[in-house]
Order: structure tokens, then C-alpha cells, then sequence
């Protein structure tokens, strides 16, 4: 989930074009303090930002997206998934088999690797750190999807081969390794990322300011021609949660590259430097809308059974003008979402789903279905009441505001009155996840995990993140209880066609009830310096430098 | 100053920000959102994962057990420890402080160096057209909050510090212009004017004997606006200081840190003006 970009960098800078006078001397004033502020450029050092301290550099605790980058940057993983292919690849294992119906993996571990602290990297460091990550006691976040298969036991076989035995086969079990940064065994459950396998190293950390990670000398991969990698001699990540001031401190050349930005942002450098700003197209990152079904929410009753009608979701999907939204709320750098899973995730979009059609006229044939009937401008259910509910989302996200004022708009056209009320991020989550106190939120996700067993802790009816009527002790609808056995098959089967076909269905039963409304996929906007070799963007988390190892600095 | 009038200004601190602290946590605690984290909604989390997460909030959820259990803590230096940024308070603190030091030092040197050239020259020359200049220029600091001036450095590449400066200088420069010219209205500066003593000596052993009390009362005035004027500008520039520590705090509803923030920027604003109550004499009162 992303909290919205801050309000006050962006409503401040609207008021720098207001007032033009006192500027003029403000800027002399400034110029004069410039010369002794600008650091100098280090050659070799990529800058780039984090939103916040992270909060861990245990790369198994990491759970905020801040330690999950230096856990990208840092830790060396058995398995990668390749970024750019969205294909598994061989890291520090070179190879693996699968067998026991799923149950069990066995890895070969790559010879002769070192970490970064110069020492070797065996199997037991491998076993060390998978023990942990299972480990119920530590809570680790990124050991939670093994756990899933139940007992487990983690062995070496040999100085270069491990294996991990489960007690219920686990599906798409390969990606899962990619999570898993590998820590000397002394350090596993308790390592700060700065003995690693990876191509950085934890070397410094001025709190509330930067991450300086260094070059890890031992780094085991080479480039083309036998050059060790990586070529850059560190990453500095500065920690910088206003976007206004990352974007003033790209131009500034402080800063080489900016993984995501909002179209405003993304279109004031477009405007500037067409080369530095790139659209990618489709991410999967959705913007989406859902009504509250929960059953025992303190909404009156007339309206819950408007909000957990079939009709009335499908409705408000086919008067929503998603075309529109792509085009004003994010400036043409949106597409609109055909169903749950963006066309980005390559493998498991369901080319066959057909987009919803704007149609308020059909709307209104849906709506008249329940009982609901226009009264002059306005719309009332059977009983007379006028359909009125409110839209939440959180405060300060730009494009998203824009986005609830234009289904505030479009629903008005069918006579419905939406109040729209932008609120702070914790206050929506409080709504949503414990007192279920609100009828329609909108919010937007990130797909950290492209393979639908990440999402059974949504999809799932018993699921506490079952967004719109979480934590059912048995499925309250027969669509659910269809999505819940099209998971469980896709989860239990390790035939990648067969899990395909079964999360096909899933998609298929989500555009038929809409139990969440998807607007648009946002594009991926990034930034990239010119200075930056190497730079291959994509829409996967970290877009700009996933291949950090292969990137260096030019002047 | 009497040694009763002090002992009663440092209770009336204390008791102030012990205040201070117990309002603020109960303003977090009942803050819409408090013991909602983001992770809440990570799909990737356990139910097992995101209840272990939670654990700190049961402790905070009852205002008056918390608060006496963390003046406890604090008695034996224990200050708590942050859950939205997974640190201990007191190193949080350490780390900050320099940096909001070091942002107060910038505004009130900048702020102060800019007054008083600024209000010198209006008391001596008293020209209509400067006066006029300089209270046209202190009304636009005045007017224009600290954050957007912030960003306007910001954009030009300077240090957003200096928009701390240029909301201390209005207020330096307005109350130390005033205060120069009742002083050089005083029969025993005219009569050193008379007598042809140069103007340097004038100020430095005539005038200035008379304002220093009342400048020292202002400097406490203007650290405590200077101190407030940090925070919005921290987190626009995101400087890692006292500002920007409070906001990320504020927005993830962390009482610990939340609390500690409220009793150390309640005990600096209250000592300041404290300390400017006591040196200010009851004539110049009006002039602050």
C-alpha cells in the first residue's frame, strides 16, 4: 500500500507562482547562500532516495519498503526473479529440483562464493538463514509464505547442496527464495546487512539522512569481459519523504534516479528534460474501489444491502468513466484496468477478460433490476431512499483526489450523490480494517509478488485482508466460495497451466461480481539521469536500479 | 531576580511540560487511526505477522498506566521506545537534536545579525523612506509561512534554514528599532550627543547598557520562535531534526515518540520564555 505524496510541498509550491514579489528578493538572497551548499558530486556514488529511515537492516525482518530496498541492494538471494523477464533465474543457487509432489526443493549452491567480509559462503550459512526465516518465534515477514507449507526441514547435503522439505507442497516455491538474503550462519535471525552476499554492503547511516552502502569487494558476479562487479563504489540513499524535494534535487544533479513519481511530477520534468522522464506504461500498481459488505459494519441496513448487491457494484463500475480518469486524474499516464490483474504481470493476466464498458444507461437497466428508480435528478432504492454514500481515500495523494471527484461526477449523472472525503492514511486503515465504519473507500496497491499465492491473504473469504467483508468463518456469498476453491487449486498444484486456468476463473468471477472496482492500472514513471549507465527501467519494484550491479556513473 | 521568583518560574516549567506530555499523549491516544500501522494491509504479512506488529499498542492504549509508567521509565533515563521507527527514543533524540541545534542557531544568528543592521540604521537616519522600505519588507517575512519560504530556497538550491532567519528578523528588527529609539531619546543620550561623544561610543556606553536586559529578554523570545518555525521547515527540506521526527511520529500515531517531542519542545519553549519573564522589565513588556 502506498501512503499518499505529502500536501504541503505541493500546495506550497503552488503559492511560489502567486507571489511573485517578495520571490525576486527571497531568490537574490538565496543565490547568495547557494555557492556553499551544493555537496560536491562523488564519482562512482549513485544517489538515490528512500522515504524513510528503514527501519530494520535485518533483511529478514524487513517489512517497510525502505529495509526492503537496502535488502534488495544487499542481500544475496539463492533465486532471483529477473526483473525485467519476471522469469526465475539462478543466483547463488545454480540449479534446483522440485520433487514430492511440491514438497521438497534441493538446491546447488554456487562454488566459491565469499562474503563481502571476505569469508566463505557455505551451506550452512544457506540452512543457518532458512532456519531462521521459519523460525515462528522471530516473525519474520519474508519467511511467512514458507511457513505456509507447514513443518519444515532444512538440510545440507553436501558443502554446495541444501534441501528444504515441507510438510504441504507450496506453489510458485522458487520466487519465494528471492526474498531470502542470505546471512552468515553466526549472524542468521539476527544479521544487519553488513556482512553479505549481495553487491552492497550496510557501510554507514546518519539517521533521517542517508544509507551510504558500500561495495561489497567480493561480489561473485562479473560482467561480460571478466570485470567483477558492481562498477559503482557505493549507493548513497538519502532519506527524503518529500517528492517536491527529490524531483528539486534531481534537477539539481544530487540525485540520478527516482523509482516512482506522480504524473504532475513526472510531466513538470518531462517538460524540462523529455530524456530524463520515462514512462514504462502499465505497472501493477491499480488504483481500485470497494464497497463495505461487512455484515456486522454500523451502516443502516437499507444501505448494506445496496452495497452487497451484484447489481449495485456492477453499476457503479459501468458509470465510472475509467477512460477519463487515465486521462485528467493521471494526466494520460494511466490505463484502464480490465480486471484484478494488470496486463504488466505477463504471466497471469487473463487476456481473455473483456473491459468494462462506460455505460450509465446500462448502469441505471442494472439498477432499476434492484428496485432503484430515478425520482427527477435523483436516484432512490425501493424504499425511497435517495442513494447517497460516501467515498474515502487518503489525504495529500494528488492524482487520486482527482481521481474521487471524477467518480463524484459520474455518478451524479445517475443520480447518485457521493460525498468524497479525502482522510490520513491511518485513520482509512482504522476504518477498514477494525471498525468498518465507512460505504466505499478508494486507495491504490502495490503488487510486490506477481504470483497469485501473495494474494491469498485477499482473495481468501477467511482472509483478515479480504477487503470488502474480511475474516468470514464460512464464505457468505457462492462466488466467494468459488474464488476460494479456484485459490486453493491454483495453490495446490505445482502444473504452472493448470494454476494459470484456476486463476483465470478467479479473474473471471471478479469482473462478474466487482466485489472491488479497478479504475486504472498507473503507469511506471521514473527518472533517470543522463549520467546513468547501463539504466534499464522497468515496472517492477526497484524500477531504475534492479540491476544495480550493471549500472555505473558517467560524468 | 529573586532566588523564590526563579524556584517558582522552574515549577511552573516543569509542571508545564509534565502537562504538555500527558495532553499530548492523549491526543495521539484518541486520535482517529491510533494502532493502525500500514502494514495492516500488506497481503504479504500472517495474520500471525501483523498481530506481532501490534503488540506495543495494547501498552499505550490506556493514557494514565502509560503515562505513569513512562514518567517511570523516564526517572531512571529510559525514554521509551519508537514502534514506527524501530529505535529507541533516546537515540532518536540524540541523533536529532544537533541538527534542530543547529537550524535554531542558523534562525536566531541570521535572524538577529539581520535586525539589528537593519534597525540601526533606522534609528540613526529615522528617514522616512527607509523606515518605510524596512517595515514593508519585515510585513512580507511576517506574512509568509516558514515552509514556503523553505521551498523557495529550496527551489534555488540554498538551505531552507535560512527561512528560519527571515521569520526571527521581523521580529528582532521591530522590537529592537523601537526599543533603540525610545533609548536614544533618553536625556543622558541626548546629552552625550551634545557633548559630541562619537556615535559608536554612544551606543556602547549609553544605549546599549539600557537594552541589554530587554535584547537578552528577546533572545528568549526568538529561540522559541525559532524552534517553532524549524519543524514545518525540517519536514519540507527534510532535514533529520526535532520537525521532522514529529511529523513522521504524528503520522504513524507513535505516542512514545510523540510524547517525548511534546515534553522536550514544551520544556525549551516554556524555559525560554521563562527566561525572558524574568529579565524583561515591566516597562518593556509591551514593546515584546
Amino acid at each position: 500500500m502506498k501512503a499518499g505524496d505529502r500536501l504541503i510541498g505541493s500546495s506550497a509550491e503552488v503559492r511560489i507562482k502567486r507571489r511573485s514579489s517578495p520571490c525576486v528578493l527571497l531568490v537574490l538572497i538565496a543565490f547568495c547562500f547557494s555557492a556553499c551548499s551544493r555537496p560536491a558530486q562523488t564519482t562512482g556514488e549513485l544517489r538515490v532516495t528512500i522515504k524513510s529511515d528503514p527501519k530494520t537492516f535485518n533483511p529478514l525482518m524487513a517489512e517497510d519498503d525502505s529495509s526492503d530496498i537496502v535488502r534488495y541492494l544487499t542481500g544475496g538471494v539463492l533465486i532471483r526473479v529477473n526483473r525485467k523477464t519476471q522469469e526465475n533465474q539462478p543466483e547463488l543457487a545454480t540449479s534446483w529440483t522440485i520433487d514430492e509432489n511440491g514438497r521438497r526443493i534441493t538446491l546447488n549452491l554456487r562454488p566459491g562464493i565469499k562474503f563481502s567480509d571476505g569469508t566463505d559462503f557455505t551451506a550452512e550459512d544457506a540452512v543457518a538463514t532458512l532456519k531462521a526465516a521459519l523460525d515462528p518465534n522471530l516473525h519474520s515477514p519474508k519467511g511467512d509464505a514458507f511457513r505456509a507449507g507447514g513443518a519444515a526441514t532444512v538440510e545440507a547435503h553436501r558443502k554446495d547442496k541444501i534441501s528444504i522439505e515441507f510438510e504441504h507442497p507450496i506453489a510458485g516455491l522458487e520466487r519465494l527464495f528471492d526474498e531470502i538474503a542470505i546471512s552468515p550462519s553466526r549472524m542468521a535471525g539476527k544479521a544487519d546487512s553488513s556482512v553479505v552476499l549481495g553487491p552492497f554492503s550496510v557501510g554507514e547511516q546518519k539517521a533521517g539522512e542517508y544509507v551510504l552502502l558500500r561495495r561489497n569487494p567480493y561480489y561473485w558476479k562479473r560482467d561480460d569481459s571478466g570485470h567483477q562487479l558492481p562498477y559503482l563504489n557505493a549507493v548513497r540513499l538519502y532519506v527524503l519523504s518529500n517528492r517536491d524535494t527529490e524531483l528539486i534535487r534531481f534537477r539539481q544533479g544530487d540525485i540520478q534516479l527516482i523509482n516512482s513519481m506522480s504524473p504532475d511530477l513526472y510531466e513538470q520534468l518531462h517538460s524540462e528534460d523529455a530524456s530524463a522522464a520515462r514512462d514504462l506504461g502499465p505497472s501493477v500498481e491499480p488504483e481500485e474501489l470497494w464497497f463495505n459488505e461487512v455484515r456486522k459494519s454500523p451502516l443502516p441496513e437499507y444501505k448494506k444491502n445496496w452495497l452487497r448487491s451484484r447489481n449495485f457494484r456492477r453499476a457503479m463500475s459501468m458509470a465510472i468513466n475509467r477512460a477519463d480518469l487515465a486521462r485528467v486524474a493521471l494526466r494520460g499516464h494511466a490505463t484502464p484496468s480490465i480486471g484484478i490483474v494488470s496486463p504488466a504481470n505477463r504471466f497471469w493476466f487473463n487476456q481473455n477478460l473483456q473491459p468494462t464498458p462506460y455505460d450509465p444507461n446500462g448502469a441505471l437497466e442494472l439498477l432499476k433490476q434492484d428496485g432503484f428508480r430515478k425520482d427527477g435528478d435523483v436516484l432512490k432504492d425501493k424504499a425511497g431512499h435517495p442513494v447517497s454514500f460516501s467515498l474515502i481515500t487518503n489525504a495529500g495523494n494528488k492524482p487520486r483526489e482527482r481521481m474521487g471527484s471524477l467518480v463524484q461526477q459520474d455518478l451524479q449523472q445517475i443520480g447518485i450523490t457521493v460525498n468524497f472525503i479525502p482522510l490520513d492514511f491511518p485513520s482509512i486503515i482504522e476504518r477498514v480494517t477494525r471498525t468498518f465504519n465507512y460505504d466505499a473507500v478508494l486507495l491504490g496497491f502495490t503488487n510486490v509478488d506477481l504470483d497469485p499465492n501473495a494474494q491469498m491473504n485477499v482473495w481468501l473469504s477467511s482472509a483478515d485482508l479480504h477487503e470488502w467483508n474480511p475474516a468470514q468463518k464460512i464464505p457468505e456469498t457462492q462466488w466467494e466460495a468459488e474464488i476460494d476453491k479456484y485459490m486453493r487449486a491454483q495453490a495446490s498444484t505445482l502444473d504452472r497451466k493448470q494454476r494459470k486456468l484456476a486463476f483465470d476463473r478467479v479473474q473471471e468471477i471478479a469482473a462478474e461480481e466487482s466485489p472491488t472496482i479497478h479504475l486504472v492500472d498507473k503507469n511506471a514513471l521514473v527518472a533517470v539521469s543522463p549520467r546513468v549507465k547501463n539504466a534499464d527501467p522497468v515496472v517492477l519494484t526497484p524500477q531504475t536500479y534492479w540491476n544495480i550491479e550493471y549500472l555505473s556513473l558517467g560524468k | 531576580m529573586s532566588l523564590r521568583a526563579i524556584g517558582r518560574q522552574l515549577i511552573t516549567v516543569l509542571l508545564t511540560a509534565l502537562i504538555g506530555g500527558l495532553l499530548g499523549a492523549t491526543l495521539v491516544r484518541f486520535a482517529p487511526g491510533f494502532g493502525a500501522q500500514e502494514s495492516d494491509l500488506n497481503a504479504q504479512l500472517s495474520a500471525e505477522a501483523r498481530q506481532a506488529l501490534h503488540e506495543q499498542d495494547a501498552r499505550e492504549r490506556n493514557v494514565l498506566s502509560y503515562y505513569a509508567h513512562y514518567l517511570g521509565q523516564l526517572a531512571h533515563g529510559d525514554f521509551g521506545y519508537s514502534r514506527s521507527l524501530n529505535r529507541p527514543v533516546v537515540e532518536l533524540l540524540r541523533d536529532r537534536v544537533p541538527e534542530t541545534l543547529y537550524s535554531i542557531a542558523i534562525g536566531v544568528g541570521g535572524g538577529w545579525l539581520l535586525g539589528l543592521t537593519l534597525a540601526l540604521p533606522a534609528t540613526w537616519k529615522q528617514s522616512p523612506l527607509y523606515s518605510t522600505t524596512a517595515a514593508l519588507i519585515t510585513g512580507v517575512f511576517l506574512c509568509i509561512p516558514s515552509a514556503v519560504l523553505a521551498l523557495l530556497f529550496l527551489v534555488v538550491g540554498s538551505p531552507g534554514r535560512i527561512a528560519i532567519a527571515l521569520i526571527v528578523f521581523p521580529k528582532v528588527f521591530r522590537f529592537s528599532r523601537n526599543l533603540l529609539i525610545k533609548t536614544y531619546a533618553l536625556p543622558h543620550v541626548l546629552t552625550a550627543k551634545a557633548r559630541g561623544l562619537s556615535g559608536l561610543r554612544i551606543l556602547g556606553w549609553h544605549v546599549f547598557p539600557n537594552i541589554a536586559a530587554p535584547m537578552l529578554a528577546l533572545a528568549g523570545v526568538t529561540v522559541s520562535l525559532a524552534l517553532g518555525a524549524a519543524i514545518p521547515v525540517e519536514v519540507v527540506c527534510d532535514y533529520p531534526g526535532l520537525g521532522q521526527l514529529a511529523w513522521r511520529a504524528a503520522l504513524a500515531r507513535d505516542v512514545p515518540v510523540l510524547v517525548n517531542l511534546t515534553l522536550v519542545i514544551a520544556l525549551v519553549t516554556v524555559a525560554a520564555n521563562s527566561f525572558s519573564d524574568l529579565l524583561t522589565p515591566s516597562a518593556t513588556r509591551d514593546v515584546l
